[in-house]
C-alpha cells in the first residue's frame, strides 16, 4: 500500500514540475515584455530599447529558457516567487494574505457542498421516482447550468436588495460568507447530488441489496447501510473533481463579492500584463490542483477494502 | 452515420428543440432583431417592457431584446468556432496518438495529461494573459484550452478499437490504415465524441460568458449575454432585470445542452410504476422488442 | 421424511397469482399456484427459467428487483399472517424474523464494502434479542456452525477475501442469524463447484435437523431435490404440473413435463450411450394469456381439450403425502385411480 502511495507521489510531483515548467514556458516566451513593463515603470512611458535590454540582461531574461526556469523554482521553493509587475510588492507578500481567504472561502463551499449534495442525493433516492426525485433532478440540471456570476447576481438580488439580510460585498463577519459560499457551492452541489442518486439508483440494483431486504430492512435502511457505503468511492472521485473546479468558481466569486483572494489576484494579473504574478498564480493551482487529485486517490484507495486487504483465500 | 439519420423519429425532439431555437435564433439574429442592438438613444434610457422596447432598455438606451437576440448569434458562432477547432486538433491528435502507439503514444499522452492538469477556463485565462484580450484571443485560447479532453476521448476509443478482431481480419484483406481508420473505427469516435460535446457545447457558452463578464472576452459594444450582465451590475439595485435576463437567456441554453447531452447519454430503466393507476392496462400487449425484454433486463431470475 | 405428522405448515401460500409490468408489458409468473411447508420438511420447487419458482416463492416476501412493478393476489400465511397486502415495514419485520434466504452467487450476493461477522451480529441482535457482546459470540458460532474453519478471523473479513463456497456458508450462517422459522434457498448450488454443491446441500440438512426449521429449496436440478427435499412441486410456465413426495414424483412422474424433465438429466451410470431426450420446443411467452394447458403446445399427449380447459390439479392415489398433477390426459389414458 505505501508502495503505491509512494508512486502517487512521486508521480504527482512530476506533473506539477511538467505542467509548471510548460505554463513557466508559455508566460516567459516574451521577455521583452517583462523588461519594459519594468523599463517603464522606472522610467516612465518613452523608455528606449537600450534601457529595455539593460534590464533584460540584468534579470537574466536572455539567459536559455530552462536555465530561467530552473532558477524560478529554486527561488519559488525556497518561498521567493518573484516581484509582481502590478504591485511590485513581493508576491510571497500577497499571497500571504491571500491564499487564507480563498482557502477559507473553498473550505466552506466544499463543505456546504459535500452535506447538501448527500443530503439531496439521498432524499431523492429515498423518493425513488416520486415527486421530490423529479424535483431534485429539476433542481440540480438547473443548478449545474446556471452560471455562478448569475447565481451570485440573484442571491444578492433576493437577499441582500430586497431582504436586507445579507451584505452585498466584502467580509464584515460570518453573515458576508453565506452568498459566496452558497454561490460557490450551488455548481459542485448540484453535480454531486446526481452523482450520489444516480449511484444509489444503481447500487440498489445489485444482487447485495436483495440481500439487505432479505434482512428485514426497509428500503431505506438498505439505502443506508448496504447501498450508501458502496457509493464512497464515485462520490470522492467526483468531489475532488468539483473541489478543484471551484478555482474557477472562486476567480468568479471573489471578483463579484471583492474578497482579496487568490482568484481576485489571478484576474488583476491577466488585466495587467503581470507576467510574473500570473506564473506565481499557475503554479499554486497547479500545485493545488495535483495534490487534490493525489488525496482524493489515496483516501479512495483506503476506503475500498478490495484494495485496502487484497484477497488471501 | 445513415443508420442515426434514418432513425430521426426516435431523436429526443422533445429536448433537441430548445437547441434548435437556440441555433435559429443565432443564425437568423439579424432579422429578429428590432433595432441594431449597439444603437444608443440617451432619450430611453433604462426604460421597461414597452411595446416599442419589447424587454426594455438598459443604461445607454439599447434595445434589450435586440441585445440578447444579438448575444445569441455571439455565442453560437464563438461556441461553434471553438468547438469545431478544439474537436478536429483533439480528435486528431487523440486518435493518432492511439493508433499509433508506442512512444509517439506516450509523448502525446504525457502532453494531454499535463494539459488536462488544470481546468480549463484557467488554462484559457493564462492564455489570455499571454496573448493579450479580444474577440480572436478568446477564441484561440479557448480551442487551446478545450482540445486535450477530446484527445483523451479518442485515444482511449481507438486504443479499445484496435484490440478488436475486425481490426486484424480487415489488415489481413489488405486496407490501408486511412481506410480502416476512418471506415471502422472514426464512427466508434465519433459516436462518444459527439455524446460529451452537446454536453460541452453548454459548457463552452458558460466559459464565453464568464470570459466576458470578467472583462476578458468579448469586448462591449458587442452584445454578449455575460457582458450584458456585468454591465447590469451596476444597475442591481434598481433594475434588476438587465442581470435577469441575460441570465436567464444563459441558464436556458446551458440547461438544453446538459439535456441534451443527457438524453444522448441515457439509457431507458423501467420506472416504478405504482399500482393502481395501472390497474387498467393490464392486459397482455406486446409492444416493442425492447420493452418486451424489460421484466428479463432487471433481473428477473424467475 | 422422518416423523410425517399432519402438522400445521409453517409457511404456505394459496392461489397465488403475482403479475409482473411495465408500463406497456404485462406478464403473469405465477398463475394459481399453492404449496405449503412444515417444520423439519423441506420442499423443493423444481422448474425451468422462466417458471416462475423464484417470483413465486420470493415475491410474497418483497424480494423482488426493483423496476418491475408487482401486483400480488391470494394468500401466503406466516405466524399467522397474510404476507399479501400487508404494508411494507410489517412485511420487512417479518421477513427478516420469520425468514432466511440464501440466494444464487454468494460473492455478488454479499455486500463488498461490509465486513461479514458484523451482519452477522447485527441480524442476532436485531431479532434474537441478544446483546452486543453476545451477538458477536453468536456470531462467531454461527460462522463455526456453518462449516467454516477459524470464525474468530473470518468474522472481520471482507467478501473479497473468501472463496464461494467458503462465502456460501457465511450467507447460510447469516439467514440463520435472526433464528429464523422458514429457510429460503434460491439456487444456492448453481454458481458452486460440483464438490463444493454437495457440502453445501449437507451443511442445509444439517441444519434443518439441529434447527427444527423448514427448508424451500428453489432448483432445477434433480440431483438436489433427490439428496435432500422431502416433497416437491413442479412448475410449468407459472402453473403446478405436478407435486408430491419425491419418492412418488421422481419414481413415477405423470405430468408429461415432469415425465420430460427427468428424462432429460443425462444418466452418467447408464452403460449405453442413450441420446439426451430433451423436451422439444420453448416455455411459452407469458405476455400473451392463452387458455388452455401451458404445456400442450410441446406436450406428446396432447388432445383437443387441452387447449381449451386449463387442467386442474387432480389428487391421485398414493401413499401419506398427496401426490397431484395436472394432467387428466395422463391420468385417464394410463387407468391412474383418482382421489376425491
Amino acid at each position: 500500500m505505501t508502495r503505491i502511495v509512494l508512486r502517487r507521489f512521486l508521480l504527482a510531483c512530476l506533473l506539477i514540475g511538467a505542467a509548471s515548467a510548460l505554463t513557466f514556458a508559455l508566460v516567459a516566451a516574451a521577455p521583452g515584455n517583462v523588461a519594459a513593463l519594468i523599463a517603464e515603470r522606472a522610467a516612465g512611458p518613452g523608455a528606449d530599447a537600450e534601457m529595455i535590454r539593460r534590464i533584460g540582461e540584468e534579470l537574466g531574461l536572455y539567459d536559455p529558457l530552462p536555465v530561467r526556469y530552473g532558477r524560478w523554482l529554486a527561488n519559488a521553493l525556497a518561498g521567493d516567487l518573484g516581484v509582481s509587475l502590478r504591485t511590485g510588492k513581493p508576491i510571497a507578500e500577497e499571497f500571504a494574505a491571500r491564499i487564507p481567504m480563498t482557502a477559507a472561502l473553498l473550505t466552506g463551499g466544499g463543505i456546504i457542498a459535500l452535506f447538501l449534495s448527500l443530503g439531496l442525493g439521498i432524499a431523492g433516492a429515498v423518493s425513488n421516482g416520486g415527486p421530490t426525485d423529479r424535483l431534485l433532478h429539476a433542481f440540480s440540471l438547473v443548478g449545474a447550468s446556471t452560471p455562478n456570476f448569475f447565481v451570485a447576481a440573484l442571491l444578492v438580488i433576493v437577499f441582500s436588495v430586497t431582504l436586507g439580510w445579507l451584505p452585498t460585498f466584502g467580509t464584515s463577519g460570518f453573515s458576508s460568507w453565506l452568498l459566496p459560499w452558497a454561490t460557490i457551492a450551488l455548481f459542485p452541489a448540484s453535480v454531486l447530488s446526481r452523482v450520489v442518486r444516480v449511484n444509489l439508483q444503481e447500487a440498489m440494483s445489485r444482487p447485495f441489496a436483495t440481500t439487505g431486504f432479505a434482512k428485514g430492512y426497509t428500503r431505506t435502511q438498505v439505502l443506508l447501510r448496504e447501498a450508501l457505503p458502496n457509493i464512497a468511492i464515485p462520490f470522492l472521485t467526483t468531489f475532488g473533481a468539483q473541489f478543484t473546479l471551484m478555482i474557477i468558481g472562486s476567480i468568479v466569486v471573489e471578483t463579484v463579492f471583492a474578497l482579496r483572494g487568490v482568484g481576485a489576484f489571478f484576474i488583476e494579473a491577466i488585466r495587467f500584463r503581470d507576467f510574473v504574478g500570473m506564473q506565481s498564480v499557475l503554479l499554486l493551482f497547479i500545485v493545488f490542483f495535483v495534490m487534490t487529485n493525489l488525496l482524493v486517490d489515496i483516501v479512495c484507495l483506503l476506503v475500498d477494502p478490495r484494495i485496502r486487504r487484497a484477497p488471501s483465500a | 452515420m445513415s443508420a442515426a439519420l434514418a432513425n430521426m423519429r426516435k431523436w429526443p425532439w422533445p429536448v433537441l428543440s430548445p437547441v434548435i431555437v437556440f441555433v435559429l435564433v443565432g443564425i437568423f439574429a439579424p432579422l429578429i432583431m428590432r433595432y441594431d442592438p449597439g444603437a444608443q438613444d440617451y432619450e430611453a434610457t433604462l426604460e421597461g417592457m414597452s411595446w416599442a422596447h419589447w424587454l426594455g432598455t438598459d443604461y445607454l438606451g439599447r434595445d434589450v431584446f435586440s441585445r440578447i437576440v444579438g448575444g445569441a448569434r455571439i455565442s453560437l458562432v464563438a461556441m461553434s468556432i471553438v468547438l469545431v477547432a478544439a474537436l478536429a486538433i483533439g480528435v486528431t491528435i487523440g486518435s493518432f496518438a492511439g493508433y499509433v502507439g508506442g512512444r509517439v503514444e506516450l509523448v502525446l499522452i504525457s502532453i494531454i495529461d499535463i494539459a488536462l492538469a488544470l481546468p480549463s477556463l484557467v488554462i484559457a485565462l493564462a492564455l489570455i494573459g499571454i496573448l493579450g484580450t479580444g474577440y480572436w484571443s478568446m477564441i484561440t485560447a479557448l480551442t487551446l484550452a478545450w482540445w486535450a479532453n477530446y484527445a483523451r476521448m479518442s485515444r482511449a476509443v481507438v486504443t479499445a478499437e484496435l484490440q478488436q478482431p475486425y481490426i486484424e481480419a480487415a489488415r489481413v484483406m489488405g486496407a490501408s490504415h486511412l481506410w480502416i481508420f476512418v471506415r471502422h473505427i472514426l464512427p466508434h469516435v465519433l459516436a462518444l465524441v459527439v455524446v460529451y460535446a452537446s454536453a460541452d457545447a453548454g459548457a463552452l457558452v458558460l466559459a464565453i460568458a464568464t470570459l466576458s463578464f470578467l472583462g476578458l472576452g468579448v469586448a462591449p459594444p458587442t452584445p454578449e449575454w455575460g457582458q450584458m450582465l456585468v454591465d447590469g451590475m451596476s444597475y442591481i439595485e434598481e433594475y434588476p432585470r438587465l442581470v435577469i435576463l441575460p441570465g436567464l437567456a444563459l441558464t436556458l441554453v446551458v440547461v438544453s445542452f446538459n439535456l441534451l447531452g443527457e438524453a444522448f447519454a441515457l439509457q431507458k430503466v423501467p420506472r416504478p410504476v405504482k399500482g393502481s393507476a395501472l390497474r387498467g392496462r393490464r392486459q397482455a400487449r406486446i409492444h416493442e422488442e425492447e420493452e418486451r425484454s424489460a421484466v428479463e433486463r432487471s433481473g428477473w431470475p424467475a | 421424511m422422518a416423523g410425517m405428522t399432519e402438522a400445521q405448515p409453517v409457511y404456505s401460500v394459496e392461489d397465488l397469482v403475482i403479475d409482473l409490468y411495465t408500463p406497456t408489458v404485462s406478464v403473469r409468473a405465477v398463475d394459481g399456484v399453492s404449496f405449503g411447508v412444515r417444520a423439519r420438511e423441506t420442499l423443493a420447487i423444481v422448474g425451468e427459467s422462466g417458471s416462475g419458482k423464484t417470483v413465486s416463492t420470493l415475491g410474497p416476501l418483497g424480494l423482488l428487483p426493483e423496476g418491475v412493478g408487482v401486483d400480488i393476489s391470494g394468500t401466503a400465511q406466516a405466524d399467522g399472517k397474510n404476507l399479501v397486502g400487508m404494508d411494507s415495514a410489517r412485511l420487512s419485520a417479518l421477513r427478516g424474523s420469520y425468514f432466511g434466504v440464501i440466494f444464487q452467487d454468494p460473492i455478488s450476493a454479499l455486500n463488498p464494502m461490509l465486513k461479514v461477522g458484523p451482519q452477522l451480529a447485527e441480524q442476532a441482535r436485531r431479532f434474537a434479542g441478544l446483546s452486543r457482546r453476545e451477538a458477536r459470540k453468536e456470531a462467531v458460532s454461527l460462522l463455526a456452525r456453518s462449516g467454516i474453519p477459524d470464525p474468530e478471523d473470518r468474522y472481520h473479513r471482507y467478501p473479497h477475501e473468501m472463496s464461494g463456497g467458503m462465502l456460501q456458508r457465511v450467507m447460510i450462517a447469516l439467514a440463520l442469524a435472526s433464528r429464523p422459522k422458514v429457510l429460503i434457498a434460491d439456487e444456492p448450488t448453481t454458481a458452486l463447484d460440483a464438490t463444493v454443491q454437495a457440502q453445501i446441500l449437507d451443511l442445509i440438512r444439517h441444519i434443518q435437523r439441529d434447527n427444527n426449521i423448514a427448508v424451500i429449496l428453489i432448483t432445477h436440478d434433480i440431483g438436489a431435490v433427490a439428496a435432500v427435499a422431502d416433497r416437491v412441486v413442479v412448475l410449468y410456465a407459472g402453473q403446478i404440473a405436478e407435486e408430491g413426495s419425491v419418492l412418488d414424483v421422481l419414481t413415477g412422474p405423470v405430468h408429461p413435463y415432469t415425465r420430460g424433465l427427468l428424462a432429460s438429466v443425462p444418466d452418467f451410470r447408464a452403460d449405453e450411450r442413450a441420446a439426451t431426450r430433451e423436451i422439444p420446443g420453448l416455455p411459452p411467452n407469458q405476455t400473451t394469456l392463452e387458455p388452455g394447458c401451458r404445456f400442450a403446445e410441446r406436450c406428446g399427449f396432447v388432445e383437443p381439450q387441452c387447449r381449451v380447459h386449463r387442467p386442474p390439479l387432480a389428487t391421485i392415489a398414493a401413499t401419506g403425502v398427496p401426490h397431484r398433477v395436472a394432467c387428466p390426459v395422463v391420468v385417464r389414458r394410463e387407468g391412474i385411480a383418482v382421489n376425491a
